[in-house]
């Protein structure tokens, strides 16, 4: 177990006012392997700090949900309203995330079975 | 002979009744005289006794009123006892009791600032001890629910650590908390974090000065309040507007409200408490106690930053202007420096982009998280982001040789099935290689989803 993040004074910018007090982000499908480009969308004036810097880290290549809240020092759970927010506006794309190895179908299995036994 | 006798007896009487009439006569005088002068001394008594009244009634409350400035316009009832003793000592007494008054108000207000500066000390401690908790848990919990109910008590506890902190430098306490040096605009913002309507402030304006270390949380606290009593009075559907603006000799901070504005005789308090010249006695606060300009001023003198809120603001209501001399500012790129040295690592936007993928990482320089967790560096970008077709960032780095060992592995096992399928009976062959089909069908299939 790692220790601690040693954190001396806390976040000088509250996470609330980076989200203006939102905590449910605009879309639930983000997760935290969920990655994200930058789009060639609108450019990113009028946006605040932390989602500049969002865009900018993810300017160059794909970064996950995970790795760009690591970054901006955020709670994952702040980093995903803004992620959302983002995307909302089109100035981050996500990518859909990679599923997990799909359990196999039932009826495949059991043709297989049959064709085995068939065979045997 | 005898003849004479009358006539000397009568010149005797003459003489004598002379004397007596000289003598009533002197005697009169000096009755009149002694009247007169007792009426004096009996008016002199009176009106002794009048200044006494007076010195009681109207002199000492005046004096207790005024905290020991000499007050104007209250002194001798009659003008005539100035230059007396009695004069001198009625100025005696007053002196004492200015003296007396003074010294126990001093030591009031000694004793109340030790009291209130050491119980703010603990609240303030708790509520910093708090804010890292509910960071903590802020990073533990995922769920969009317990974030909203998290954020609102990390909100509550901002609000009531400034106001612990306001009241203990009040005291004279020091703001108290090690900050490294940050921008501007974070510096605002942070001062926006600690108010009720935090909502309701727009800051705009985009420099690159940064706040000295030792001046951030003062100049926080500062801002902090000034927005506070924007916000408070103005109408909770308007807006305050922060500027962040870059001036000759250093940075201003503009905070115009939308409020009602301020009448002459509160800006001309509100002066004085800003110039930080008038000590502010913490048993003399209104009731309910105005702590934020006498905050604002105490912090403007020590750190060295001027605070004016003698202007119209444009919407109607006051402009408070924050001037931070050069003195207390840096530059933005030597703030970010020294926060990303502190975070023990690289900085994220420089480096791994231009850097080759396979150059190791070098020494103590190599990014670990705090934690002692090595970082995962970025993945170079391979042409415009949006142009390039999903399969092939999915299929890079980590999920590539997945698949190739599988496959590997994969024509391992077909190579030895059919090295041996000679030997071997043709039904067990058949068997291994349907076998082996099947697997392969189902990297494909995986690798098909991953992709």
């Amino acid at each position: 177990m790692s220790p601690p993040r040693p954190r001396p004074s806390g976040r000088l910018v509250r996470p609330y006012v980076v989200t203006e007090g939102r905590a449910h982000p605009s879309r639930g499908t983000l997760d935290l392997v969920t990655l994200l480009i930058a789009a060639d969308g609108p450019p990113p004036s009028g946006l605040g700090p932390e989602k500049r810097r969002l865009t900018e880290l993810c300017r160059p290549g794909a970064l996950s949900v995970a790795e760009v809240a690591g970054h901006l020092s955020l709670p994952v759970s702040v980093t995903k309203v803004l992620v959302a927010d983002l995307m909302d506006s089109g100035h981050i794309v996500a990518l859909a995330p990679i599923p997990a190895a799909l359990p196999s179908d039932a009826r495949i299995l059991k043709e297989v079975l049959d064709g085995l036994r068939a065979r045997l | 002979m005898t003849e004479q006798i009358p006539e000397a007896v009568v010149w005797c009487l003459a003489v004598g009744l002379l004397a007596v009439t000289v003598l009533l006569a002197r005697q009169r005088g000096i009755s009149a005289r002694q009247r007169k002068r007792n009426g004096e001394l009996a008016g002199d008594l009176l009106s002794r006794e009048e200044e006494l009244r007076h010195l009681v009634t109207v002199r000492l409350p005046a004096l207790e009123e005024s905290a020991h400035r000499p007050a104007p316009g209250v002194g001798l009832l009659d003008t005539r006892l100035a230059e007396t003793d009695f004069a001198k000592c009625l100025d005696g007494v007053l002196e004492r009791f200015a003296e007396a008054v003074g010294r126990s108000q001093a030591r009031a207000d000694r004793s109340a600032k030790a009291a209130l500066k050491s119980s703010m000390r603990s609240i303030q401690a708790l509520a910093s001890e708090q804010q890292v908790a509910i960071s903590e848990m802020q990073d533990r919990h995922d769920h969009p629910d317990v974030l909203r109910d998290l954020l609102e008590i990390d909100h509550a506890n901002a609000q009531f650590g400034r106001r612990a902190q306001a009241i203990a430098v009040l005291c004279g306490s020091w703001p108290g908390r090690q900050r490294a040096a940050s921008a501007l605009t974070d510096v605002v913002r942070g001062s926006t974090s600690r108010i009720r309507d935090y909502r309701r402030i727009r800051i705009h304006g985009e420099v690159d000065i940064a706040v000295e270390s030792r001046a951030v949380e003062p100049v926080v606290l500062a801002v902090a309040e000034l927005l506070d009593n924007a916000a408070r009075h103005s109408q909770p559907s308007t807006q305050v507007e922060v500027g962040i603006r870059s001036v000759h000799n250093g940075a201003c901070v503009v905070i115009d409200d939308a409020g009602v504005g301020m009448d002459g005789q509160a800006l001309e308090k509100a002066a004085l408490l800003l110039s930080g010249r008038h000590t502010v006695d913490v048993t003399r606060l209104d009731d309910p106690p105005q702590f934020g300009f006498a905050v604002v001023g105490v912090l403007a003198q020590r750190y060295g930053f001027g605070v004016s809120v003698d202007t119209h603001s444009p919407y109607g209501g006051v402009r408070a202007v924050v001037f931070l001399p050069g003195a207390l500012l840096t530059h933005r790129d030597a703030a970010d420096g020294t926060a990303e040295a502190a975070h023990a690592g690289g900085s994220p936007a420089a480096g791994p982009a231009s850097r080759p993928p396979s150059e190791p990482p070098v020494g103590a320089a190599a990014p670990t998280t705090a934690g002692g967790l090595p970082r995962r560096r970025r993945r170079a970008a391979q042409g415009p982001a949006a142009a390039r077709p999903a399969p092939t960032a999915a299929a890079e780095a980590g999920t590539r040789s997945a698949e190739e060992t599988a496959r590997r592995i994969g024509a391992f096992a077909r190579g030895t099935l059919n090295g041996r399928a000679a030997e071997d009976t043709p039904r067990d062959t058949a068997r291994r290689a349907a076998g082996e089909d099947a697997r392969d069908t189902s990297h494909d299939d995986e690798g098909n989803n991953r992709g």
